[in-house]
C-alpha cells in the first residue's frame, strides 16, 4: 500500500478515519496538558492515575453491567481522583517520600483492578465488556462518539487554559508569589491536576493503561527542547502528541499484528530522541559541537596571550619573533598559528611571527572579557 | 534619624509553629513608613517565615498583621514580594521580560491579560535594574545576579509601597550588589519602605537605617545606629559576636 | 489442601520474600519508582532471550533481562545527566519505550512465539506446578520453585555478606564513601538484584504486580519501624502473609492470584496507613491536635511572661489581639488552668510560680533550638495534655 493509497482509506473507511481522528485528538491533549505535568515535576504522576483507573472502570462495569465507554470513563476518573489524592495524603501525613506513595497507589490499585477484571471475566456477560482492551489499549474499538467525546473536553480544556493562561503560568514558575498576588492557588492547583487526571483517563481506552504516561510526557519533552517560551511550547507539544497519533496510527494499520498503542509511544520515543539530539538550543549534538568550539577557542586565547605577554616586552607590538621561542608553549600548532593569521591576529613571514595592533588589542582585553562573562 | 509616627507594618503577638513546632514566638514589631528594614539573625531563626507570615503564605497560630492599620487581604496592591531565589525553577521556558509582567498579574486581577501598558511598565522596571538589554533571554541564560535583578524588576512593578525582600544579595556579583542597594535606596527616598532578609553583618551599617534581630523572638527593632551594637549581636547569634561598626 | 496448592503457596511466599529485600533498600533510597521502571523494560530482554532459546524459564532469559533491567538504569541516569528533561521526565520516558518494543516484538512474532503480553505482564500462578523439572525420571518439583529459590539464597547470601556496607551506604552515603566504600558498586548491585528477582517472579506474580510485592510491604513495614532490621524481617513477613492470604482469596472468588495478593497488600497498607501506632493517621492526626492546643498554651503563656501590663493580660484580648476564635481561647485557658500554669483574677490572667518556670525553660529551649527538649518538658510540667 503506498502513501496515497493510505490516505484515500484514512478518508473512505470509517474505521480507520475514526482511529485517526482519535489517535489526533488524543495526542493534541495530552502533549498541551503533557507539558504542564512535565512542568510540575509530576511526571509519574501520569503514570500512577492510569493504572489507579484501572479498578474505576471494573467496577464501573460490575455496576451498570453493559459496556458504555463514558460510564467507564467516569469510573475512571473517580478512582484516578481517588489515586491522586490519596498520594498526596500519604506524603503530606506520613514520613513515605512521594516515589514510595507514587508506586504503592499504581501497583495496589492496579493490583485491585486486576482482581476485579478477573472476576468479571468469569461472569457470563463479561464477553461484551471489552475491558481487556484498557489494559494495552485497542485503538480499533474507538467510535465516533468516543471521538466526539474528545474534541468536546479537548476543546473545554482549550478555553480553560486559555481563559487561566497567566495564572497557571505564574502558579509553575512560582506558586509563592501567586499566593501574594491574591490568587487562589488551590484553586489553580486542584483545576490543572483535574485536568491533567481526565486527560489520561480519556486516553485509556486507546493507548491502555501502561503506556498512558509515556503518551503525557514524551510529546511535551520533545517540545521542551525547541522553545524557552510556554506558549509555543504547548502548542509544539500538541502538535507533536497530535503527529505521534497519525504517524502511530498509519504504521500499525499498515502492518499485520501491531497494536496502535506501542507504535503511537515508540513514535513519540522517536521525536524525544531527535529533539534531545538536534534541538539547535539544548541538543547534545550542538552542545558537543559549541564544547568543541570552546575549546577550540580556549587554545587560540591562551597561545595569542602567551604572544601577548612576548610582544608586550617590546616598545613595537608589531615587533617580529622567531616561532621557535613558542616551542616552549604547549597549546601551540601551526594550525593554531594557521587560525590566528586569518583573523588578522598576526602576521607570519618566514619562521617569523608579529602581532597586528588589532591581535595586540584583542589579547589585553581577553582578560577583561573573561571577567565580564562571568557576572 | 527622627522615629517616624506612620506605622507601616504593625505585627502583634505573632507565633508561627511548622509542623507544630515553634519557629517565631510572639513577635511584636512595629516597622515606621520609610525605612529600609534588615532583618537579621542566624540560619534557621524565622527571617523567611516571618516575611511569609506576613504576607500570609504561611498561617500563624496566633497573632494579626496588619498593613497600614488594614489587614494584609485589603492592602494586596500596597506590597511586593522578592522570594528567595532558589524557590523557583530557572529552566522554566520564559523570558526576562515575561516574569517582569508577572508583577502586573495582581492588579490585573483573574483572567484578563496584560497589554501595552503592562508591557511599558516591565520594560521601564528592566532599564532601571539595568537588564534592558536581556529582556528577550531565557531565564536559565542569565547569570544569578542577573536573575536576581529580573525578581526585583518583578517587584517594582507593582508599584507597591512596602517591599519585602527575602535575601536579595545572596549569589549576587559585587556589580549586582551595588546596584541592588541604590535601587533600594532610591526606594526609601521616594518614601517606600523596604524590608530586607540580610545575612552579610559587615553591610548592615553600611546599606540599612533600619534593623531588627531575629532569633525565634524579636531580640530588638530600631534605628541602626541605636542598636547595631555587640550586645544585641551576641544575645542575637548567642556567642560573642564582634562586628567593627563603621559610623 | 492438594500439594500443587501447597506448591502455589510455596512459590508466591518464596517471590514475595525475594521481592521484599531489595524492595526494603529501595524504599529507603527514595528509589522505589526504578522498579517501575525495571518491571516494565525488563519485557525485550526476556522477548529476546525467549526468540534465542525458546524456552520461556532458560537462565538465558533471567540474564538477558536483568540486563535490560540494568540498561534502563543507565539510561535513566544518562537521561537525567543531560539536564535536559526532570530527573522523573527521564524514567517515564525511558520504560513505555523499552516496554513497547518489547510489545511489538512479540506481535510481529505471534505465530512462532508462544509468549503472551497478559501472562508477561500478569503472570500465571495457578498454572506454575505444571511445568515440572525433571532429571532422568525423578520429579524434582515445579521449575519456578527452583528459579525463585536460587534466586532468593543468592539475594539473602548477598544480604548477609553485605548488610553493614549496604546499612551505610543507604543512610549515609557521604560515610560510605569516606570509609572506602563505593557508592556506584552499591548502586549497581542493588538494582542488578532488583532486576534479576523482577525477572525471577514475572513469571509468577507478572511483571506490574512485582512492583506491588516490592514496594508495599517495605513501605507497610516503615510505617511500623525505623530500625532496618525490623523493618526487613516485617516486610517479609507482611509479604509472605499477604502471599497466602492472597492465595485463598483468589481461590474462594475464582480470580487472579496475583490480584488478590496485591489486593490483600492494598488492605493491610490502608489499615496500617489508617491505624500504625505513631505514624498512622490517625495517631497523626490525633497527636497533631494535642501539639496544635499546646503549641497554642505556650503561645500564650509566653505572652503573658512577655506583657506585665494589665490591659495585655485581660481575657478578651485573647480574642481580641492574639485573634483567636472563642471556642478556642476557652480550650487553651481550660488547659492551663488544669496544669496549674495561671490564676484568674477578675478576668486578669497572671502566671502562676510554677508557669513562670515552665515557661522561662521553655524559652530556653526554643532559642537553643532544642525543640524536642519541649517535649520531655511538657512530660515534666504537664497533668494534662491537650
Amino acid at each position: 500500500m503506498n502513501l496515497q493509497e493510505y490516505i484515500e482509506l484514512v478518508f473512505n473507511d470509517y474505521t480507520l478515519r475514526t482511529i485517526t481522528l482519535g489517535t489526533a485528538v488524543l495526542g493534541a491533549i495530552c502533549g498541551m496538558l503533557g507539558s504542564f505535568a512535565v512542568l510540575r515535576k509530576q511526571s509519574l504522576l501520569g503514570d500512577a492515575i492510569s493504572h489507579a483507573a484501572l479498578p474505576g472502570i471494573a467496577i464501573a462495569f460490575l455496576i451498570i453491567e453493559t459496556k458504555n465507554s463514558s460510564i467507564f470513563l467516569l469510573g475512571a476518573l473517580v478512582s484516578g481522583l481517588i489515586g491522586t489524592f490519596w498520594i498526596r495524603g500519604i506524603t503530606q501525613k506520613t514520613h513515605l517520600k512521594s516515589d514510595t506513595a507514587l508506586g504503592l497507589i499504581l501497583s495496589l490499585f492496579f493490583g485491585f483492578g486486576m482482581l476485579l477484571l478477573t472476576y468479571i471475566q468469569k461472569m457470563p456477560n463479561a464477553n461484551q465488556a471489552g475491558l481487556e482492551s484498557y489494559l494495552f489499549g485497542q485503538a480499533a474499538t474507538l467510535l465516533e462518539s468516543d471521538v466526539w467525546l474528545m474534541v468536546i473536553v479537548t476543546g473545554i480544556s482549550l478555553i480553560v487554559l486559555l481563559l487561566f493562561w497567566k495564572e497557571l503560568k505564574l502558579l509553575l514558575f512560582d506558586a509563592d508569589y501567586t499566593k501574594t498576588l491574591g490568587f487562589n492557588t488551590k484553586f489553580l492547583d486542584i483545576l490543572i491536576t483535574s485536568f491533567i487526571v481526565i486527560a489520561i483517563v480519556l486516553g485509556l481506552q486507546t493507548v491502555g493503561v501502561v503506556l498512558m504516561s509515556a503518551m503525557l510526557l514524551a510529546p511535551a519533552a520533545a517540545a521542551r527542547q525547541w522553545t524557552n517560551n510556554l506558549a509555543v511550547m504547548v502548542v509544539l507539544a500538541a502538535i507533536f502528541g497530535t503527529f505521534s497519533g497519525i504517524f502511530g496510527t498509519a504504521i500499525s494499520a499498515s502492518q499485520n499484528n501491531l497494536s496502535t498503542g506501542p507504535v503511537i509511544v515508540l513514535v513519540a520515543g522517536v521525536f524525544v530522541l531527535f529533539s534531545f539530539i538536534f534541538s539547535p538550543g539544548r541538543g547534545l549534538l550542538f552542545r558537543e559541537i559549541r564544547f568543541r568550539k570552546n575549546r577550540n577557542d580556549l587554545q587560540l586565547h591562551k597561545t595569542l596571550s602567551f604572544m601577548y605577554n612576548i610582544a608586550k616586552t617590546h616598545e613595537d607590538v608589531s615587533h617580529p619573533h622567531a616561532i621557535r621561542i613558542l616551542n616552549n608553549f604547549q597549546g601551540f600548532t601551526r594550525k593554531s598559528l594557521q587560525k590566528l593569521e586569518d583573523k588578522d591576529y598576526i602576521k607570519i613571514q618566514g619562521n617569523m611571527w608579529s602581532m597586528t595592533k588589532e591581535g595586540y588589542y584583542t589579547a589585553a582585553n581577553l582578560y577583561n572579557q573573561l571577567i565580564k562573562e562571568d557576572e | 534619624m527622627t522615629i517616624k509616627d506612620k506605622i507601616a507594618v504593625q505585627i502583634d503577638d505573632l507565633t508561627v509553629a511548622y509542623n507544630y513546632k515553634p519557629v517565631l514566638w510572639d513577635i511584636d514589631l512595629a516597622i515606621p513608613e520609610g525605612v529600609l528594614m534588615a532583618i537579621v539573625g542566624p540560619n534557621g531563626a524565622g527571617k523567611s517565615t516571618l516575611i511569609k507570615s506576613i504576607l500570609d503564605i504561611i498561617k500563624p497560630i496566633a497573632g494579626s498583621v496588619q498593613i497600614y492599620g488594614k489587614a494584609y487581604k485589603k492592602q494586596r496592591s500596597l506590597v511586593a514580594y522578592v522570594p528567595q531565589k532558589g524557590s523557583v525553577d530557572w529552566d522554566f521556558p520564559t523570558t526576562a521580560l515575561d516574569v517582569v509582567m508577572m508583577g502586573t498579574y495582581g492588579s490585573l486581577g483573574w483572567i484578563k491579560r496584560p497589554g501595552q501598558k503592562q508591557k511599558k511598565a516591565a520594560l521601564e522596571a528592566l532599564e532601571k535594574v539595568g537588564m534592558l538589554a536581556f529582556k528577550n533571554r531565557q531565564i536559565s541564560q542569565l547569570s544569578g545576579g542577573q536573575q536576581q535583578r529580573i525578581f526585583l524588576a518583578r517587584a517594582l512593578v507593582q508599584n507597591a509601597s512596602i517591599y519585602f525582600m527575602d535575601e536579595p544579595f545572596q549569589g549576587v556579583d559585587a556589580t549586582t550588589e551595588k546596584a541592588i542597594i541604590n535601587i533600594l535606596k532610591e526606594l526609601r527616598k521616594a518614601g517606600k519602605t523596604v524590608i530586607v532578609v540580610h545575612h552579610d553583618l559587615q553591610t548592615v551599617p553600611e546599606y540599612f537605617d533600619w534593623v531588627t534581630f531575629l532569633n525565634v523572638k524579636k531580640i530588638a527593632t530600631g534605628p541602626v545606629k541605636d542598636i547595631f551594637n555587640d550586645d544585641n549581636l551576641t544575645k542575637t547569634y548567642g556567642i560573642n559576636y564582634k562586628v567593627s561598626i563603621q559610623q | 489442601m492438594s500439594s500443587a496448592q501447597i506448591e502455589i503457596q510455596l512459590i508466591a511466599s518464596l517471590v514475595a520474600i525475594a521481592c521484599a529485600i531489595p524492595g526494603t533498600f529501595l524504599v529507603l533510597r527514595k528509589m522505589a519508582l526504578i522498579t517501575d521502571a525495571i518491571s516494565h523494560s525488563i519485557l525485550p530482554g526476556i522477548v529476546i532471550g525467549f526468540f534465542i532459546t525458546h524456552d520461556l524459564s532458560s537462565p538465558l532469559l533471567i540474564i538477558m533481562a536483568a540486563a535490560s533491567g540494568v540498561l534502563t538504569v543507565v539510561l535513566v541516569e544518562f537521561i537525567q545527566k543531560t539536564g535536559l528533561v526532570k530527573e522523573d521526565t527521564a524514567i517515564g520516558l525511558v520504560f513505555p519505550a523499552l516496554f513497547s518494543i518489547g510489545i511489538i516484538l512479540i506481535a510481529k512474532n505471534a505465530n512462532d512465539v508462544h509468549l503472551d503480553v497478559d501472562a508477561v505482564l500478569l503472570g500465571e500462578l495457578a498454572f506454575a506446578p505444571f511445568d515440572r523439572l525433571n532429571v532422568g525420571d525423578t520429579d524434582l518439583g515445579p521449575k519456578s520453585l527452583w528459579i525463585i529459590g536460587s534466586i532468593l539464597i543468592i539475594t539473602l547470601s548477598l544480604l548477609i555478606a553485605f548488610f553493614k556496607e549496604l546499612k551505610i551506604s543507604t543512610f549515609d552515603a557521604g560515610l560510605a564513601s569516606a570509609l572506602g566504600l563505593s557508592p556506584v558498586v552499591m548502586h549497581y548491585g542493588l538494582m542488578t538484584v532488583s532486576s534479576i528477582t523482577t525477572v525471577g517472579a514475572f513469571d509468577a506474580v507478572g511483571a506490574i504486580l512485582v512492583i506491588a510485592l516490592m514496594i508495599a510491604p517495605a513501605a507497610i513495614a516503615y510505617l511500623l519501624t525505623n530500625d532496618l532490621k525490623k523493618m526487613l524481617v516485617l516486610a517479609i513477613l507482611f509479604g509472605v502473609g499477604s502471599a497466602i492470604a492472597g492465595y485463598w482469596v483468589a481461590h474462594i472468588l475464582d480470580a487472579s492470584i496475583s490480584g488478590s495478593m496485591t489486593t490483600v497488600l492494598g488492605l493491610l497498607f490502608l489499615l496500617v496507613y489508617l491505624f500504625a501506632p505513631e505514624r498512622g493517621l490517625f495517631s497523626v492526626l490525633y497527636r497533631q491536635r494535642q501539639q496544635r492546643i499546646e503549641v497554642l498554651l505556650l503561645t500564650f503563656l509566653l505572652h503573658l511572661r512577655n506583657h506585665k501590663e494589665e490591659e495585655e493580660r485581660h481575657v478578651k484580648h485573647l480574642n481580641e489581639h492574639i485573634n483567636w476564635q472563642k471556642v478556642r481561647s476557652k480550650s487553651v485557658l481550660d488547659l492551663a488552668i488544669k496544669n496549674n500554669m495561671i490564676t484568674i483574677d477578675s478576668d486578669i490572667v497572671s502566671l502562676t510560680k510554677k508557669g513562670k518556670k515552665f515557661t522561662t525553660k521553655a524559652l530556653d529551649y526554643i532559642i537553643t533550638n532544642k525543640n524536642s527538649e519541649i517535649e520531655n518538658m511538657k512530660d515534666r510540667f504537664f497533668l494534662f495534655r491537650g
